[in-house]
């Protein structure tokens, strides 16, 4: 008595997530009565069915098995409410019966999986495998797809979809079910077999080590005392036939052999969504929401309703998009789709068969108008819930209950929400912790987004430097619990595991800017030692550096989070001095920099900028006098960048320590005639990048410029002009007409002429003139 | 009237139901599946009868190539005695498949109403002989029955072409009938209720000059079905070879079938205008402003064939082809004549040796 077959158990092959299996198997045990219920899943899971099958539990749920130590590698047990499995575990916790999981344990699927990998390409699977394969994946067997597509047309349907659901979920007889199920996957599985065994020998193999140790388990279980006719084994249709046939089971030895990981298991909340999106899992799964329709309108015994339910649902998606459709409409559809199915000679409308009855009547032929409505009512929005106490992670436990008391809660939605955050203390409220409950909210984001747990995404700020407000998209999916589970090795709580992150990363920081964004963040995440921490990091960094533009953007950072620290309740003082190294760095080192290219000086002339910003903003701790004397000088100097020099001219003109005079003066000697076209253009490139308004109000300025101009040959006035067109770039339109206005009155044309000849279409020798331009060699720049 | 088989060959073009009667009769005789009321035929044989396949013996060809799925739904929609409304830009097949439905449903596809801004609610409708109803009044002889009416007291299928192009208020006379099924004569002081199996096929232009939204009470009496273009070059290339070969028989051409290389050229280069760029998707090609659909390059093959076959060998050269390529992708515009003069150089130039010809031809012609 080897077998468990030929010990007279009975196995009932289905198909994962079918409502259809899910019906007639509740029937099948309803008729036998069974006191075992033995289901393909991981043995070492039998433990999570109780919290499974508990009465507050909701599905979509998953089994989510990970190793405890790095590479974290995860895999997963998805149940649906139509899931035959999941059915037969609440059925056999009505009746009393025994249940229990008997396909490999987690640990060894892991460790196979390692095997496996390894033998196929030598690199880690990145991806989170699905279990229950019994299907193969699309991606390895292409050409057994044709071979799905194959038996579609041979029965005359579009698709394989079209054929299962025709042929298997609208079969009304269990027996009839049971036995067409059986002789399906047993003959597929004869057309396969050889050439998984040639082909993939690992996927074979794998296969055959689960039926071992199923056979195994299966006796175990008679040897417990159940009688073997009052054993129901529910496995995919794929192995029925392997069960059921007399292979030996596996042996102790056999077990011991097999390579295993140190596993964990948890259960987690899943998605409709992401059992939609599944790769490898066969049909049945494209339309979650729509099969739980099916399993809705199967258990109140109106099968015949579903297409009534379907279309007035998409119908009612529709209107709430703002597009009306009539009941009549609906009729209508429902009609065509019946129609669609005669002409198939099927019982009832497949989903393909609703969907285009609903493009047709709803759509008015066009998809892209009911394409969202279609989306909604197939695939659904539904994620599962877990009551508390089930069994958790750690980590898993603390991001539920700061999410309770943060009151974010109802945000955990498959549909994106926005929430808006305001950090300020709100002073209506009586507790600090209400006071500052946008604040801790931000915290707990910004450290979740540390973790790399997607679940809040922030959203660039409407106003610039609100440093107050803060925009998130709030979305949770499956994926994000996975991310929440994999962060359990990090640490035992958000914080603390948080903490872990940001220390790893200061340690690995090379660059002073990276630097100074990680103090951003500790800041953001509230975490002063690891601020503290990155502190000494930047300080020595910046000790060695002289990048003027790096050193500037970290300044900038520093300067940001001192200005707007208290808003977070963040001690910023220790910062100071640090902002007060970087900045005397910044400028002591700025001459030093400008003599730089043109390319160099694009950087160059950000951190010019932000210098200025961060000096006028914290004018009582850092030496303005300082940066101004080092500014004076860059501008005085003919041997730097031309571009910077004029820039620190518009500084300091800007600032009103130059004085008209002055000015004039320099502008006099940087445009005197003979000055090559590339630094005369290019210092008033520079001067002409800052407070346009200044220069518009100097008159002489622009009869210099113009004299300057007069006085280039023509060689070098097309040099020029490359200068001077991107001087002119940064100006709006307005100041161009108002520059254009001013040169026609030094010219003594009037305005209006002016106007008339920049706004009008260009003449064809002019822009033939323009066209030569292309010609000309600028090779040398 | 009086006339035998002989004098159907002097018809430019025949019905669909008498140039398919062999295949229709055929199927008729093997029909097995229930027969809706008022049909000539089960549902299954009518989608035979489109989408080719065999009726005994007898193979069926296709009518129509490419998206069986949308045939079901058109001949799901008449089961349901729902009228159909077919949508798509010009060149699409709407009419033909029309035609094609009507030919195998009730056997006559010739009650038509050929929409224009000139057609009136009479039409549709109904109108008088008016000698007769000068000399008599209002009598049941004086009344001149439209096609849609003929169609409904025999429990046929009407067609109307090219429904958007009438005039708003003309389309809505529909309405009343659609959802009635009855056209009542009130100078005869009765009404003309439709028999079982009456229904009516209209075609509708998206994207053309001179047409006209329909309103939506008139479109929610439709259902409607989006007949796309050719979704890949195979379905485009057996859709143009199958009617160039049944055109040239027809018209008694006398020059050879295009050459399998000369279709593949004129699809592609009518699939990389169409979707504005290259076959391999690498690059950007600009779409001229006329439509350039698959009816176009079923044309324009003939069109070349009669040009070979009057003025030249009777084989089909890459000078007929740049003919007809320059006549039907520049219709009025000069700049057509860019875009076409740009997609020579920028695309069939390095197309390689085989497009050679075609490309010095092209390039004559469009100078």
């Amino acid at each position: 008595m080897n077998a468990p077959a030929a010990a007279g158990v009975r196995i009932f092959g289905v198909r994962h997530l079918s409502p259809g299996g899910a019906r007639h198997l509740l029937d099948y045990l309803d008729e036998h009565r069974p006191t075992a219920v033995l289901i393909e899943g991981p043995s070492d899971a039998s433990g999570e069915i109780p919290h499974l099958t508990k009465g507050k539990a909701r599905p979509p749920v998953a089994i989510l098995a990970f190793t405890d130590q790095l590479p974290v590698r995860t895999v997963l047990w998805p149940f649906a409410v139509y899931s035959p499995e999941f059915q037969a575990m609440k059925w056999a916790k009505d009746h009393g019966a025994a249940v229990s999981f008997i396909d490999l344990p987690s640990s060894v699927t892991l460790g196979l999986q390692d095997v496996m990998n390894r033998g196929k390409a030598g690199g880690p699977a990145a991806v989170p495998e699905t279990g229950l394969q019994d299907e193969p994946d699309s991606a390895e067997l292409m050409d057994e797809e044709s071979i799905y597509s194959r038996i579609a047309r041979a029965a005359g349907e579009h698709d394989y979809d079209m054929y299962w659901e025709r042929n298997y979920e609208h079969n009304g007889s269990t027996g009839a079910y049971q036995a067409a199920i059986l002789a399906f996957s047993s003959q597929m599985r004869e057309l396969g077999e050889d050439k998984e065994l040639r082909e993939q020998p690992s996927e074979y193999a794998y296969n055959a080590l689960r039926e071992a140790y199923m056979r195994r388990q299966i006796l175990k279980a008679i040897a417990e005392g159940h009688e073997p006719d009052r054993v129901v084994v529910v496995c995919g249709a794929y192995h029925a036939s392997a069960l059921a046939a007399p292979l030996a089971p596996m042996n102790d030895n056999e077990l011991a052999a097999l390579p295993s990981r140190s596993t964990k298991l948890t259960l987690m909340p899943y998605s409709y969504y992401k059992l939609s999106t599944m790769s490898g899992y066969g049909a049945g799964n494209a339309a979650p929401h729509y099969f739980q329709m099916m399993w809705e309108a199967m258990s109140a015994g109106k099968p015949e309703e579903l297409p009534h339910r379907y279309l007035s649902a998409v119908a009612g998606h529709v209107r709430t998009g703002g597009t009306y459709r009539s009941t009549a409409e609906v009729i209508e559809a429902v009609r065509l789709a019946e129609s669609l199915a005669a002409l198939h000679g099927g019982s009832a409308p497949t989903l393909r068969d609703l969907r285009d009855a609903a493009q047709t009547l709803l759509g008015h032929g066009d998809l892209a108008a009911i394409a969202e409505p279609l989306a909604r009512v197939d695939v659904g929005t539904a994620i599962g819930y877990l009551p508390e106490g089930v069994s958790q992670t750690p980590i898993q436990d603390d991001l539920n209950r700061l999410l309770k008391q943060y009151k974010l809660e109802k945000y955990k939605t498959a549909v994106a929400t926005d929430l808006q955050l305001d950090l300020r203390e709100n002073r209506r409220v009586s507790s600090t912790e209400a006071a500052f409950l946008d604040l801790s909210r931000s915290v707990l984001f910004h450290r979740l987004s540390l973790l790399g747990i997607a679940f809040a995404q922030s959203r660039p700020s409407g106003q610039s430097g609100a440093t107050w407000a803060e925009h998130w998209v709030i979305r949770w999916s499956p994926e994000i619990e996975i991310q929440v589970v994999e962060s359990t090795l990090l640490g035992e709580t958000v914080e603390v595991a948080a903490a872990y992150v940001l220390r790893e990363k200061l340690q690995e920081c090379k660059s002073i800017a990276d630097a100074s964004v990680l103090i951003r963040i500790a800041c953001e995440c509230a975490m002063t030692a690891q601020m503290e921490e990155g502190t000494r990091v930047l300080q020595n960094l910046a000790a060695l550096s002289r990048d003027v533009a790096g050193m500037a953007a970290a300044a900038r950072e520093l300067s940001l989070i001192i200005s707007f620290g208290d808003i977070r309740r963040v001690d910023t003082a220790p910062l100071i001095p640090l902002l007060e190294e970087l900045f005397r760095r910044g400028c002591l080192f700025l001459l030093d920099a400008s003599g730089c290219n043109d390319e160099a000086a694009s950087a160059m002339l950000t951190a010019m900028n932000e210098l200025n910003v961060i000096s006028l903003e914290h004018s009582d701790n850092l030496e303005d006098g300082l940066w101004l004397q080092e500014l004076q000088q860059l501008a005085e100097r003919d041997d730097r960048n031309p571009r910077l020099s004029g820039y620190a001219c518009a500084i300091l003109l800007e600032r009103g320590t130059i004085s008209s005079g002055e000015l004039a003066a320099e502008v006099s000697r940087r445009l005197s005639p003979g000055i090559p076209a590339d630094l005369g253009a290019g210092w008033f490139e520079g001067l002409s990048m800052r407070g346009h308004y200044g220069l518009l109000s100097r008159m002489s300025l622009w009869e210099q410029l113009n004299d300057y101009i007069n006085a280039l040959d023509d060689e070098q006035f097309k040099r020029a002009l490359v200068f001077l067109r991107r001087a002119f770039g940064t100006f709006s339109p307005r100041e161009k007409t108002m520059i254009s206005e001013l040169l026609g009155e030094l010219w003594g044309v009037n305005s209006e002429q002016a106007a008339e000849v920049l706004t009008g279409e260009l003449k064809e020798e002019e822009s033939k003139m323009l066209d030569e331009l292309n010609d000309f060699d600028f090779g040398d720049f | 009237m009086s006339t035998g088989q002989e004098q159907l060959q002097d018809y430019m073009r025949l019905p669909a139901e008498v140039l398919y009667r062999e295949e229709l009769e055929a199927l008729r005789k093997e029909d097995t599946g229930k027969i809706p009321a008022g049909w000539q035929m089960s549902p299954r044989a009518v989608l035979t009868f489109i989408a080719g396949g065999k009726a005994g013996k007898k193979v069926i060809t296709p009518k129509y190539i490419g998206n069986t799925r949308l045939i079901e739904m058109a001949v799901a929609t008449l089961v349901t005695d729902r009228a159909l409304l077919l949508i798509g830009e010009p060149g699409t097949a709407k009419s033909w498949l029309s035609e094609n439905l009507a030919a195998a449903i009730y056997g006559n596809s010739g009650l038509v109403v050929q929409g224009t801004a000139g057609t009136s609610e009479e039409h549709v409708r109904y109108s008088w002989n008016y000698a007769m109803l000068l000399a008599n009044g209002p009598t049941p002889e004086a009344l001149v029955k439209s096609p849609i009416m003929r169609a409904m007291e025999d429990g046929g299928i009407a067609r109307f072409e090219e429904i958007s192009r009438c005039a708003s208020e003309v389309q809505d006379a529909l309405i009343s009938i659609l959802s009635e099924k009855t056209i009542s004569v009130p100078e005869l002081g009765k009404e003309a209720g439709a028999r079982k199996g009456f229904s009516i096929i209209a075609t509708a232009n998206t994207r053309d000059r001179g047409v006209n939204e329909m309103s939506a009470a008139l479109k929610r009496r439709f259902n409607i079905i989006v007949l796309p273009a050719p979704s890949d070059i195979e379905t485009e290339l057996s859709i143009v070879k199958k009617r160039v070969a049944e055109i040239a028989s027809s018209y008694e051409l006398q020059a050879a079938v295009p050459a399998d290389d000369a279709l593949l050229k004129v699809v592609t280069i009518f699939r990389e205008l169409r979707s504005g760029m290259t076959l391999d998707k690498k690059e950007k090609v600009k779409t001229p402003a006329g439509v350039i659909s698959t009816a176009e390059a079923i044309s324009l093959l003939t069109n070349s064939m009669a040009l070979a076959a009057s003025f030249g060998t009777g084989e089909l050269t890459d000078g007929d082809l740049a003919a007809g390529l320059q006549g039907a992708i520049v219709k009025d515009d000069d700049k057509d004549k860019l875009v076409w003069r740009e997609y020579l150089d920028n695309v069939m130039k390095k197309k390689g040796t085989e497009w050679r010809g075609l490309y010095q031809a092209c390039k004559e012609m469009n100078e």
